[in-house]
């Protein structure tokens, strides 16, 4: 399916492979009527508005794959006992600044939020969380490789509100870079509200470890090699998100193609 | 007939000497034990083969096969057909066990190494050393017990096919059974390319399996006494010390720092300053 124009997306419990290909700002509506699996490629848009109520187990990967800087303001609901996954591929060489908003609405519902970035110019996200029920439990995981020229600012808020009893909130970032001179600035925080939580949040931004790349290069791989390997190890996992085979395979080639593309600059 | 050729070998690391003029020929199908108390330097030579940056040639040279290594980067000082296994490998995170040895393959080869032909000889090396068969899939080391992280060192070492293997501690961290899976693996990928071999154990059953033709003993930072295969069993029989007395060697101190014993009550950094003028 391609989409140029505002619409409403109905997940019906198949999986859906979508294009978004279009000149202005579009208002996306997604409406949850089964457990449903949605890929988003995004080839060109200014600004993207995303509206969803999520009812059921939702999985839902953006691609982004645009040539020319792109804006988003994403806001879920989580409005039953239901998982959401939500996960952004940020592999392409335009910037990117996005706002997303996920709110978790319903005793036992869940939202898993995953970034992969492979970083050559400004990427921007602004990232908020919110436990708004007893027994809900929100993770953000980013992972991002910065490259030359590459600024990343991640802004990651982690919401119990009070009276959100038995809820957990997670946080991992990992930035790796493999020279001095790249910027990446992840600011992770956690707003608690309420005693009977728990929480926690681990970040490391860096260059691989001499050693491991000692122990890589004692098998004969370069540094460019090497590169390539750990930075396909911090991304690809992004691709598992959909289950899809066919989908999984693309992506991994897309992925390994550009790592070598930038590793090479 | 490719050779290993150290002359007057010096290395540092943090500013400590650690060798202090080794001299040591290793010709190819050559089985060399490498022995001595700890800390007296076997890793260290090992590394310094290799290239591991934490240490620092400040004299002497390593040549092999007719090439000067100390000026080659690690990775190609692999692929002239050097290999550790090491005796504490490290674990990569992200990094499938596949993805790092057919990278570690192609390096090697003029054409890729097709994906069919890796797998084959990928599962044969996983059942030769009775690893899991999800090994492939798994991430280089992370998770492994020692055991198995100590296994997977050879499963490398049987795929990369090296002229020169050097195993440091290869056998800590395994179950008799295991050891002589292992040594048996290692005999059985000798004999097949007539690799030479260094080897560092204290494990004189490991040693018994592997049949080194040398033994060269390291004690303060030198080769101090060379022999062949007789020489590891006195050792193993009756340890150092008859190679202390017998050439006259001092036994190093372990450098500790002075601490100057101050009974309560009193200024212990007073203490210490009278102590030192």
């Amino acid at each position: 399916m391609r989409i140029q124009d505002n619409a409403v997306i109905e997940l019906t419990g198949t999986y859906q492979n979508i294009t978004i290909d279009t000149d202005h700002e579009i208002d996306l509506k997604i409406d949850s009527k089964a457990d449903t699996e949605l890929f988003f490629r995004i080839l060109k848009a200014k600004k993207i508005n995303i509206d969803a109520d999520i009812l059921h187990n939702c999985s839902i990967l953006f691609w982004n794959d645009s040539e020319e800087e792109i804006e988003t303001i994403e806001n879920y609901r989580v409005s039953s006992a239901a998982d959401l996954n939500l996960a952004y591929g940020e592999c392409n060489n335009a910037k990117t600044a996005r706002k997303t908003n996920v709110l978790l609405g319903h005793e036992h519902s869940n939202a898993l939020l995953s970034t992969a970035s492979l970083i050559s110019t400004d990427k921007k996200y602004d990232l908020v969380l919110t436990n708004n029920q007893p027994k809900t439990n929100s993770q953000i995981r980013n992972y991002a490789v910065v490259l030359n020229g590459g600024r990343l600012m991640i802004d990651a808020v982690g919401k119990i509100v009070k009276g959100a009893r038995k809820s957990e909130s997670h946080q991992v970032s990992r930035a790796l870079s493999f020279e001095e001179g790249q910027s990446a600035t992840i600011l992770p925080e956690l707003l608690i509200d309420e005693n009977d939580v728990q929480a926690s949040h681990a970040m490391s931004i860096g260059k691989v470890e001499e050693k491991d790349l000692f122990y890589m290069m004692s098998r004969g791989l370069s540094l460019k090699e090497c590169t390539k390997l750990i930075s396909l190890g911090y991304l690809l996992p992004i691709t598992e998100t959909i289950s899809d085979e066919t989908l999984k395979e693309t992506l991994r080639n897309e992925l390994e193609r550009k790592i070598s593309e930038l590793c090479m600059m | 007939m490719k050779k290993l050729e150290i002359k007057n070998l010096y290395v540092s690391v943090e500013d400590k000497q650690i060798l202090k003029g080794i001299d040591l020929e290793v010709n190819e199908g050559e089985i060399h034990a490498l022995m001595g108390p700890n800390g007296n330097g076997k890793s260290t030579l090992l590394a310094a083969i290799m290239g591991d940056p934490s240490y620092h040639v400040d004299q002497g040279s390593i040549v092999y096969d007719g090439q000067d290594i100390l000026s080659l980067p690690v990775n190609e000082r692999s692929k002239a057909g050097i290999f550790l296994g090491m005796q504490y490998p490290q674990e990569i995170s992200g990094v499938t066990n596949s993805d790092f040895l057919r990278a570690a393959i192609n390096v090697r080869r003029e054409k890729p190494i097709s994906l069919f032909e890796f797998i084959k000889t990928m599962e044969k090396t996983i059942n030769d050393l009775q690893m899991s068969e999800d090994l492939a899939h798994r991430f280089v080391n992370e998770g492994f017990s020692g055991g198995e992280k100590k296994r997977n060192e050879i499963v490398q070492l049987e795929m990369l096919k090296p002229s020169l293997a050097m195993l440091d501690e290869i056998d800590s961290g395994l179950d008799v059974d295991a050891i002589k899976l292992v040594a048996d693996a290692i005999r059985k990928i000798q004999q097949e390319t007539n690799m030479a071999i260094i080897i560092v154990s204290h494990y004189e059953r490991f040693l018994e399996l592997i049949k080194p033709t040398f033994t060269h003993v390291l004690i303060n930072g030198k080769i101090v006494l060379s022999g062949d295969e007789t020489l590891y069993d006195r050792i193993d029989k009756e340890g150092y010390d008859w190679v202390y007395k017998e050439l006259n060697l001092a036994k190093e101190e372990e450098e500790t720092p002075a601490v100057t014993r101050v009974s309560l009550g009193n200024c212990a950094v007073a203490e210490t300053m009278k102590g030192q003028n």
